[in-house]
């Protein structure tokens, strides 16, 4: 990344010429990635989109009412044509409306908080099993450090989408999965999300612990008499931050866009909820003749994943000193 | 038969819309052509291709173009059976309680299986194994449940069916009620199984008959050659069947039958494509397509009738007036919109449709009258009225959340969110399962254990053209079965049973006719479910095919159709 930042690194080099050079400090870490993302315009524009999305979610009920659309599950029968086929754009339904009657809008507005929900609670999810399985696993290593590297190695081998639709397919009847606990929806789909997406920040987090519990601050602390728990709090937990978050930023759109596959292929979030992909799963039966019930939802889909990538893998060079250009 | 629910389905006699090019029976009209093959594609599979355990709509396609039963249908006239297996008309005896049928002398088995000739001790056994928990027939109590020795029949012998020798076939009855009991020997159950054949396939459980079609002894125009289950099935000619006896002309050489894709796909291949039509109903936006811009290549047949099972043995639906304000509260001109609209079918007022016997009686396309039923968008006012007095006082049902178990196919799974989206206008709150076809139907809305508390893609085509068939198996309190059921509302009502015994006792037509009616009323007044839809069933073809619709059961009839000349 180009940037003339003086770090501490660099300290020594302007310090000695002159007595009276203004004083400098050390940036912190959100700081200096703040400084990176902003001379990235891609970055920012990822970002101000990624805002703009999180924000029209939040404040949905409002935005859908400020756009004079209907709330997104009701049904106007009078908005189908004799068939019973959904009518195109117009001043009253702003993007058309579906096969029910229901305006694509407000469909297209509440669905960016299904996807925004499931992506950030999964996501989040699988960062605290993956950051625990692999610290555990990186710090204690040995037999522990096997066992969970083989299950992280056992769940990776498994073809997501065909566990996710054995799982929310299982998951989908009766009462649910694991005594109720996950229930048929959406909790199915974060909980399959989650279970997809753990290992990978499993891995991670091991390959940092392995590293980090062998540095000289650590074993400072250990020969000080500081217990494991301590350790890995105080001194390996924070040093996987950086890794972590990024990583995480980065499988934020691949957890939208698992969201919206289970619930393409009908596993996912149940009706009369909206998803992205339910949408577009639906609109193919009609896309030769409703096109608005496709593209919409489809746009919609393709911004949100977009800027979460842009935003995630300049998180990622702006968090990795290695990365810097 | 329980209407296919994905795809439109069914049967349904007298006005004949579709069924083009059917003139000249049994020899080639005008345009039709002996010989090709014909592809049929469906979305879904077939659930049993046994003749002994058939009852839906797909698999009767298959069935009837492969066995022959006792007496069957002629495409263009569901009013009349006529013999098939049977060499004349059955004969009913004057108190009623025995019907005798002569079977055809020259039939014989497809090559590999039996080679002599098929006798009646075949149609028994067929019978028989109907009961037994190998086969479990889904209407076998309903409609041969009267035979003497049937109430205890487990698949063994049946008293009340006798066989003075290799060609006659003499039913005793315990009740007078020979001719609905003579109409349903058109149903599958009564197609010849050798037993001596079939033993051995019955002796596991399911029978092998049924979970490997290819074994079967079969003695219609087709054999099924080839059958992959939820994949594919191929019909190749039987060369051991004459078309000298039988009234099926029998033109295509080969039918093969791709299951599993999506409507809307094999709409579009069917209609832009070659020697192909649908199995099971094409999606909405396919259906609009023809009528707009490829009339000829569609059909519409009446069929039967779709409604909202509502479980009348479990809260909240125990209670009439909870069952009524949801019918109240329905926007059936929504609902008949997700099946298509108007051309589709009209939306239903009670439960026999306008070509059952009785339809008139029962209050016509006006309806009995009922307040709950006047306005098809739906009356929340009275609705709220019947759930104040069903003890919700602001009008609203406040109880603890409901289950809704439907169909995930298109355009069902529209139908299910729209009866969603009726019951929470009411303040219920729905759990809403979306299934697979089957899956809805097996495990449950066929299954009472499972207290599914709404039905909503449920709908009966009757087995033939009697009131007893349209409205014994989904709403006489002897259909309850704890699996298989096919009264789905669980209705269990002693006026209505009484109603269905003197409905079936009366022999003259027409005041037989005006009992069904009545029928029909009382069952219409206990809101056991919402009635929302008579059926017309589409049916596309493509350009180079000319398919004959069989109109008892709404579909194309593979021993009628043919490619175009």
């Amino acid at each position: 990344m180009s940037t003339v930042d003086v770090t501490r690194e660099s300290l020594p080099h302007v310090v000695a010429a002159e007595p009276r050079a203004p004083r400098i400090g050390a940036r912190s870490t959100p700081a200096l990635v703040w400084r990176r993302l902003r001379a990235d315009r891609w970055a920012m524009a990822g970002l101000a989109a990624i805002v703009l999305v999180v924000a029209v979610a939040i404040a949905a009920p409002l935005v859908v009412r400020l756009a004079g659309a209907a709330p997104p599950d009701l049904q106007s029968p009078g908005a189908l044509d004799a068939f019973g086929l959904p009518t195109g754009p117009s001043s009253r339904h702003l993007l058309g409306v579906d096969p029910l009657g229901r305006d694509v809008l407000s469909r297209v507005v509440y669905c960016l908080r299904v996807s925004l929900e499931v992506a950030f609670l999964a996501t989040g999810l699988a960062v605290v099993v993956g950051v625990l399985v692999g610290v555990l696993a990186g710090y204690r290593r040995g037999w522990v450090d096997t066992l969970l590297s083989r299950l992280m190695d056992f769940q990776l081998a498994f073809p997501i989408l065909l566990l996710g639709i054995g799982l929310a397919s299982a998951c989908s009847l009766g009462r649910g999965c694991l005594g109720g606990l996950v229930q048929p929806g959406l909790t199915v789909v974060v909980f399959v999300i989650a279970l997809a997406s753990w290992p990978y920040v499993g891995r991670i987090a091991r390959g940092e612990a392995l590293s980090l519990r062998e540095q000289p601050f650590v074993e400072a602390a250990r020969s000080l008499g500081a217990s494991d728990m301590r350790v890995v709090l105080e001194d390996v937990m924070p040093n996987l931050a950086a890794p972590v978050v990024a990583y995480s930023m980065l499988i934020v759109p691949t957890n939208i866009l698992l969201e919206a596959a289970l619930s393409y292929l009908g596993v996912g979030v149940q009706p009369p909820q909206a998803s992205l992909g339910q949408m577009i799963s639906d609109a193919t039966a009609t896309f030769d003749t409703a096109w608005w019930y496709m593209l919409f939802p489809g746009l919609a889909l393709l911004v949100v994943v977009l800027a979460f990538n842009v935003v995630g893998g300049a998180l990622q060079e702006a968090l990795d000193p290695r990365g810097r250009r | 038969m329980a209407v296919a629910t994905a795809a439109l389905a069914g049967c349904g006699g007298g006005a004949s819309q579709g069924g083009h090019g059917l003139e000249g029976i049994p020899g080639p009209v005008a345009g039709q052509q002996r010989g090709g093959t014909l592809d049929v594609v469906s979305h879904d599979g077939f659930q049993n291709l046994d003749p002994g355990a058939s009852y839906f709509q797909l698999d009767y396609q298959v069935v009837y173009a492969t066995h022959r039963p006792l007496f069957s249908f002629r495409p263009d006239d569901f009013r009349r059976p006529v013999p098939d297996l049977a060499a004349g008309p059955a004969r009913v005896s004057q108190d009623g309680r025995t019907v005798t049928v002569r079977i055809h002398p020259d039939l014989r088995y497809s090559p590999g299986t039996v080679s002599r000739p098929v006798r009646s001790g075949d149609v028994k056994y067929a019978i028989e194994r109907g009961f037994g928990s190998v086969v479990a027939n889904g209407y076998a109590s309903s409609y041969f449940g009267d035979l003497v020795g049937a109430d205890h029949a487990r698949g063994g012998p049946i008293a009340g069916i006798e066989t003075p020798d290799q060609r006659t076939l003499v039913f005793r009855l315990t009740k007078p009620f020979g001719p609905t009991f003579a109409d349903a020997l058109s149903l599958p159950l009564t197609a010849p199984v050798p037993p001596e054949y079939a033993r051995r396939f019955d002796r596991r459980s399911p029978s092998r008959y049924d979970s490997d079609p290819t074994v079967q002894a079969f003695t219609g125009p087709y054999v099924i050659r080839r059958y992959q289950a939820g994949k594919l099935l191929e019909l190749a000619r039987n060369p051991v069947w004459r078309s000298s006896t039988d009234f099926r002309p029998a033109y295509l050489d080969r039918v093969v039958w791709r299951i599993g894709v999506d409507p809307n796909i094999a709409g579009r291949q069917i209609l832009s494509g070659r020697r192909m039509v649908n199995g099971d109903t094409p999606a909405t936006a396919i259906v609009a397509r023809a009528v707009r811009r490829q009339r000829r290549q569609i059909n519409f047949a009446p069929q039967g009738n779709r409604y909202i099972a509502l479980n009348t043995q479990v809260a909240p639906f125990d209670d009439v007036n909870v069952r009524r304000a949801v019918v109240a509260g329905m926007d059936r001109r929504a609902l008949q919109l997700t099946r298509g609209g108007k051309v589709a079918g009209d939306v239903a007022t009670h439960f026999l449709a306008p070509t059952a016997p009785g339809f008139e009686a029962a209050g016509g396309y006006r309806g009995p009258g009922y307040d709950f039923l006047a306005k098809p968008q739906g009356d929340l006012a009275v609705a709220r009225a019947y759930l104040r007095r069903a003890g919700f006082p602001s009008g609203r049902y406040s109880g603890p959340p409901i289950l809704v178990v439907g169909d995930d196919s298109d355009p069902a799974d529209k139908t299910a969110q729209v009866v969603q989206a009726g019951l929470r206008r009411l303040g219920f709150r729905v759990r809403l399962r979306l299934l697979a076809t089957d899956t809805m139907y097996s495990r449950f809305c066929n299954v009472p254990a499972a207290k599914v508390q709404v039905c909503p893609n449920v709908g009966w085509l009757p087995d033939f053209p009697d009131g007893y068939a349209w409205l014994f198996a989904p709403f006489d309190s002897q259909s309850i079965e704890p699996e298989n059921n096919t009264n789905w509302p669980q209705l269990r009502n002693a006026r209505v049973d009484a109603a269905i015994v003197r409905a079936q006792s009366i022999t003259q037509p027409a005041a037989r006719a005006r009992a069904w009616g009545q029928v029909d009323r009382i069952v219409t007044g206990l809101a056991p479910a919402v009635p929302w839809f008579w059926d017309r069933t589409p049916n596309i073809e493509s350009r180079d095919v000319q398919g004959v619709i069989a109109q008892w059961n709404a579909a194309w009839d593979l021993s009628f159709s043919s490619l175009r000349r």
